[in-house]
């Protein structure tokens, strides 16, 4: 057992900013990744024919599943990235419960466009599909789905502007910020830590991809209202995929500020900005927004040089995250004889996880493999493990730190216990997906053949397994929230 | 003095551009109409105007550029009261009334229109290339899409006005963007 003041003495006042908006949205997330969670178990039991689902109502669940991931892995990067950014500026408490308004509005016309209006569109609203649903549903639930959208990306768009400014009046621009000095070797007596690099990052390529797929919403909404009115199909793919890439991208980009910030409580050692890390930073900037051309391999009509970056960029997008984040986790957490509790603990294995994630993903980046891997379960493979072992695992991390007190004690039965079922059951229920997509089992699909049964039915096992350690997790967080520190 | 003239200008080359803006819609909408709307922030550059006007006179900006940007509102000005109503309503509850509410907006709020400015002239330009017909009756289908390609265009230009200084800090020589304006009172 060891306490935060023997081991580390931060730089910066530790403040709690607006922790109390924070803690809340720490809540909704890990209650939304639980509900979440049985929607995918519910979906994985029905393609084993464990239990009986409407097809119809299985895409609606696929579609529920799908945003309400994305959208509650970005709120809770954007939560954690928020309260750690607080530490080094001030940010407009009121801007942040706008964001949070704005997101929960949405999440209702989400939810009422699928669980009322019948959308089963999926979460990506690839056009022309929310218009051509075949009788499924109507034109109004397609739109109240994408204004549920536009509510949640006009939410990020005003947080990220607050932070965007915020970083600017501190450091006096945004480069600077993103490191700059410290890549061209110039004096900078106010360095900007890890946090407000990622933090700069983010809010440049995450505000680009709003202000695209704001584009193509409205687009995509005028259409529906007019459907005279055509959208260049390929223009909108890739506006769309730009769009959620970045999106989704950003979420583990918040979240990683978790590591950077609280990782040294543990080891001792302070996490700070160098040449290498600032130069990694800048890459993934670069690369996020170029690689999403790899969603694309398939489109025989786009370009051949997109296609051909979309590959390379797909190579070279590992290498920062596992340069930087992945080695120097590496070499912090060695020899530092940290204390293994359940927020250090989870924290590391996310940055095992997002690593391991990315290595499915260069492979399904390659146009040969892409041909024939791009529409199995492969790629839900690849995905679920940078996030259940990834994102999700950053913010179960954070939330089991924010409720930690001052004491830093070894996991006690029921932690260690939680974190084994978790870890075990989203390890087997990646892996699964992986070998059903190496054995050419289709993704989406809500009715599978008898040969893919026993993939599906080992995948649901395990999935369970990672609800009851997801349960466990938050319940222990929502238990511990009106506690004293101690 | 030096702005009134400059206003003056923008509004007499704004009305000397009334043949082209009758041969080409990027002529029209994007060169005729923000020169009018120029010269109302020019004639009012030194007014004051009060903080308690700042949402109202905002809402009345964007209610008249939400209308000038309907295509039937395009088609219309180029008729005898549609012109008139175009060469006074542009400056006068355009251009002045957005000059004096800009200072007393909060920075997110500026940020926030001018990010919905780039997805607009996005979605504008979305609709303009693709339209299966004409949108406006006095243009060709043709003028239309280079017009669709212009909003792309000047989206793009836009952003990079706006990115440079945020990336990069803002320049010296130029006056500060953020801080309000001292000649409104802001």
């Amino acid at each position: 057992m060891s306490t935060v003041s023997e081991n580390y003495v931060p730089g910066h006042a530790a403040a709690a900013p607006q922790a109390g908006a924070v803690k809340l949205t720490m809540v909704l997330s890990g209650a939304v990744f639980a509900l979440m969670m049985v929607f995918g178990l519910l979906m994985r039991a029905a393609q084993g024919q464990w239990i009986d689902l409407d097809a119809a109502l299985f895409y609606q669940l696929l579609t529920a599943h799908g945003a309400g991931m994305v959208g509650t892995a970005a709120l809770s990067g954007a939560a954690i990235m928020w309260y750690f950014c607080g530490r080094h500026l001030v940010l407009s408490g009121g801007i942040f419960w706008a964001f949070l308004g704005l997101f929960l509005l949405g999440v209702v016309l989400i939810l009422g466009a699928i669980f009322i209006g019948g959308y089963g569109g999926a979460w990506t609203f690839l056009f022309p599909l929310p218009a051509l649903s075949g009788g499924a549903w109507e034109a109004g639930a397609a739109a109240a789905f994408m204004l549920g959208y536009t509510a949640i990306g006009v939410g990020f768009l005003l947080y990220y502007l607050e932070l965007g400014r915020r970083i600017h009046a501190r450091y006096g621009s945004l480069v600077r910020a993103l490191g700059w000095n410290l890549i061209l070797g110039r004096e900078d007596n106010d360095p900007p830590p890890p946090a407000i690099v990622a933090a700069a990052a983010v809010t440049i390529f995450n505000s680009i991809g709003i202000i695209l797929g704001a584009a193509v919403l409205v687009a995509s909404l005028v259409h529906l209202l007019v459907p005279g009115f055509e959208v260049d199909a390929l223009l909108a793919k890739n506006l769309i995929y730009f769009f959620g890439h970045v999106f989704i991208n950003a979420s583990i980009y918040m979240a990683v500020t978790a590591v950077y910030e609280i990782l040294p409580e543990y080891t001792g050692k302070p996490w700070k900005s160098n040449r290498l890390f600032a130069i990694a930073w800048n890459a993934v900037l670069i690369f996020v927004m170029a690689v999403y051309w790899h969603h694309l391999l398939q489109d025989v009509v786009m370009p051949p040089w997109m296609l051909v970056v979309g590959q390379l960029v797909s190579y070279f997008s590992g290498i920062p995250l596992i340069a930087v984040t992945a080695f120097s986790t590496f070499l912090y957490v060695r020899g530092s004889k940290m204390t293994w509790d359940l927020a250090s603990s989870l924290l590391v294995l996310s940055v095992a996880g997002w690593s391991v994630g990315s290595v499915p993903a260069s492979i399904d980046g390659m146009i040969s493999v892409n041909k024939v891997m791009h529409n199995t379960m492969w790629v839900p493979g690849h995905f679920h493990t940078y996030l259940l072992l990834g994102e999700v695992a950053m913010a179960f991390g954070f939330m089991a730190w924010l409720v930690r007190g001052k004491t830093i004690s070894q996991m006690d039965g029921l932690d260690r216990a939680a974190f084994v079922t978790y870890l075990a059951g989203a390890a087997g229920f990646v892996t699964v997906f992986l070998f059903s997509g190496a054995a050419s089992i289709p993704r989406r699909w809500a009715v599978h053949y008898e040969e893919w049964l026993a993939h599906d039915r080992i995948g649901t096992l395990f999935g369970g397994l990672v609800v009851l350690g997801t349960l466990v997790f938050v319940l222990r967080f929502a238990a511990r929230l009106g506690r004293r520190e101690g | 003095m030096k702005m009134t003239v400059l206003a003056l200008l923008a509004a007499a080359e704004a009305i000397a551009l009334r043949q082209a803006a009758e041969a080409s819609p990027i002529q029209h909408v994007l060169v005729q109409m923000p020169l009018l709307v120029l010269a109302g922030v020019l004639i009012s550059w030194d007014m004051r105007g009060r903080r308690v006007w700042a949402v109202p006179l905002l809402l009345t900006a964007l209610t008249a550029f939400l209308f000038w940007m309907l295509p039937r509102s395009v088609d219309w000005a180029l008729t005898p009261a549609g012109e008139t109503a175009k060469y006074l309503s542009l400056p006068l509850l355009l251009g002045v009334p957005l000059r004096l509410s800009w200072p007393w907006l909060a920075p997110v709020l500026r940020g926030f229109l001018k990010a919905n400015a780039l997805s607009m002239l996005g979605v504008l330009g979305f609709l303009y290339t693709h339209a299966p017909l004409r949108i406006c009756n006095s243009y060709l289908v043709s003028a239309q899409q280079d017009l669709g390609f212009a909003f792309l265009q000047l989206a793009v230009v836009l952003a990079c006005i706006w990115a440079v200084p945020v990336l990069f800090g803002h320049p010296r020589w130029l006056p500060s963007g953020s801080a309000g304006c001292s000649k409104c009172g802001a």
